[in-house]
């Protein structure tokens, strides 16, 4: 099985790229860093010079069985405080680029019929995410994306997957949780990665808390929002 | 004063027009240049700005701020195709998320300073919910209702935001989208009174930061206000 994992560098990425060679998938990868197999491009980047080379590239890897889209950056804080070429960046890296990639993929057929498009956005987008306004958009907009793919990528046979993480044990986290955080009762990204790996549902919410909080922002949207905000928000400031 | 984004058609219109009529001080932009305004188009300040080009869209906050203590904005221009992925365009996929996000998130950025005290509107589309035919669209307006739920509580206390998901409108924004018309554009909901069911919700003292405003919505308060 051919598979494509964007964000394979680290974290949630490098631990779903570790599960697949683990099954014996033949793995490709894109990340900001260059390592084995993998081609290095930021996905925030609007250069059509260094999207022609990007797809170029995928038309040597693919066609794919399995594309997950699992790079992310964040910008925490008061939203006003933060510069707003960094939200900017936010929401080309986490949006626009997955959008434009699997627009590339779809252009040159590098999806095969009866494979998996996977979106990794984010808890957030049940929970809400106050001190993270840009983040929450570009996750929440992925989750649309995923949403709006799902019935006119099946009638192809490719099965499209909208993965809401919660908080995990990764770089990631520890880069934009509030300083001194516990890590108690984040998930562990390789546990992570394999319930993502095995689900089977459109939605799939890695671990027992955030399925949890999930359920809770469905019923009280807004609650939920006010929550995040006592608990994180507060602490950010 | 009011200020509204996309105010040279649409529901963007309707709101401009809907304030005149009432008196109250509004200033307005638009992508249209003021001499393709329709006729009767009201006697207020505006500014022809391309949001997708971002110095015009600071240039655009900061034109509006110098029109007066700014008291409510409604971030209403919104652009998209109605057409699947693989007929979209590298260029329109940028240009669509430019205008329907990005340049929202700069003109709260930038506006923030005065907006302190009033209120911020933020129109997003029924489509928030995922939209099949119109991916790239629905995407944009799912990723500002995740950034007005986000900022609603970050700012709660200092300003008033909501984000408000009309649809679907008969504005003729579906057909320019490229959606061929049929039985169903016959249902959909008249702009007026869609306009003036967004300015009540935006101007009620209480309710939810998200609001969905269509057919039972706009009903009611057709039913309760009257015509407006």
């Amino acid at each position: 099985m051919k598979v494509l994992v964007t964000g394979g560098a680290s974290g949630l990425g490098a631990a779903l790229v570790a599960a697949c060679r683990a099954r014996g998938d033949e793995v490709c990868a894109i990340d900001l860093d260059p390592a084995e197999r993998s081609w290095a491009h930021d996905l925030g980047n609007t250069d059509p010079a260094a999207w022609a080379a990007l797809a170029d590239w995928l038309a040597t890897q693919g066609p794919f069985d399995l594309v997950i889209l699992s790079a992310g950056i964040s910008a925490t804080g008061r939203f006003e405080t933060i510069p707003l070429a960094q939200h900017q960046n936010v929401t080309a890296v986490n949006l626009a680029g997955p959008i434009r990639l699997v627009h590339l993929l779809e252009s040159g057929h590098l999806l095969r019929a009866g494979g998996r498009l996977i979106c990794i956005a984010s808890l957030s987008c049940f929970t809400g995410y106050p001190g993270a306004a840009s983040y929450a958009a570009s996750k929440d907009g992925l989750a649309g994306f995923a949403r709006s793919l799902r019935r006119p990528m099946r009638k192809r046979g490719i099965t499209v997957q909208l993965a809401c993480p919660g908080p995990m044990d990764t770089p990631h986290a520890t880069r934009y949780a509030p300083d001194g955080a516990s890590t108690k009762g984040r998930l562990a990204p390789d546990r992570a990665a394999q319930a993502i790996l095995n689900a089977r549902s459109f939605t799939i919410i890695p671990g027992a808390g955030p399925k949890l909080a999930a359920v809770l922002g469905r019923l009280a949207p807004q609650t939920l929002t006010r929550l995040m905000g006592r608990v994180l928000f507060s602490k950010l400031k | 004063m009011w200020f509204i984004t996309g105010a040279s058609s649409g529901l963007g219109l309707e709101m401009v027009r809907l304030l005149a009529a009432r008196g109250v001080p509004v200033c307005a932009s638009g992508r249209r240049g003021p001499g393709d305004l329709p006729d009767d188009f009201p006697n207020i300040p505006y500014h022809a700005c391309d949001l997708a080009d971002p110095m015009a869209v600071t240039k655009l906050a900061d034109w509006a701020m110098g029109q007066g203590p700014l008291r409510a904005v409604v971030l209403n221009a919104g652009a998209g195709f109605f057409r699947p992925l693989a007929q979209e365009t590298p260029d329109a996929i940028a240009r669509v998320l430019a205008i329907n996000l990005d340049a929202n998130i700069a003109l709260a950025h930038r506006l923030c300073p005065v907006l302190s005290g009033g209120r911020l509107g933020l129109i997003g589309s029924v489509a928030h919910k995922g939209a099949a035919g119109m991916p790239v669209y629905a995407a944009s307006k799912s990723a500002l209702d995740g950034f007005g739920r986000a900022l609603a509580e970050e700012w709660r206390g200092t300003v008033k935001l909501r984000v408000l998901h009309p649809g679907p409108v008969a504005t003729g924004m579906a057909t320019r989208a490229g959606r061929t018309p049929d039985f169903a554009d016959r249902v959909f909901l008249p702009p007026r009174q869609t306009a003036a069911a967004l300015l009540a919700a935006l101007n009620a003292e209480s309710g939810a930061d998200r609001q969905t405003v269509s057919f039972l919505r706009v009903g009611l308060h057709r039913v309760l206000k009257g015509a407006a």
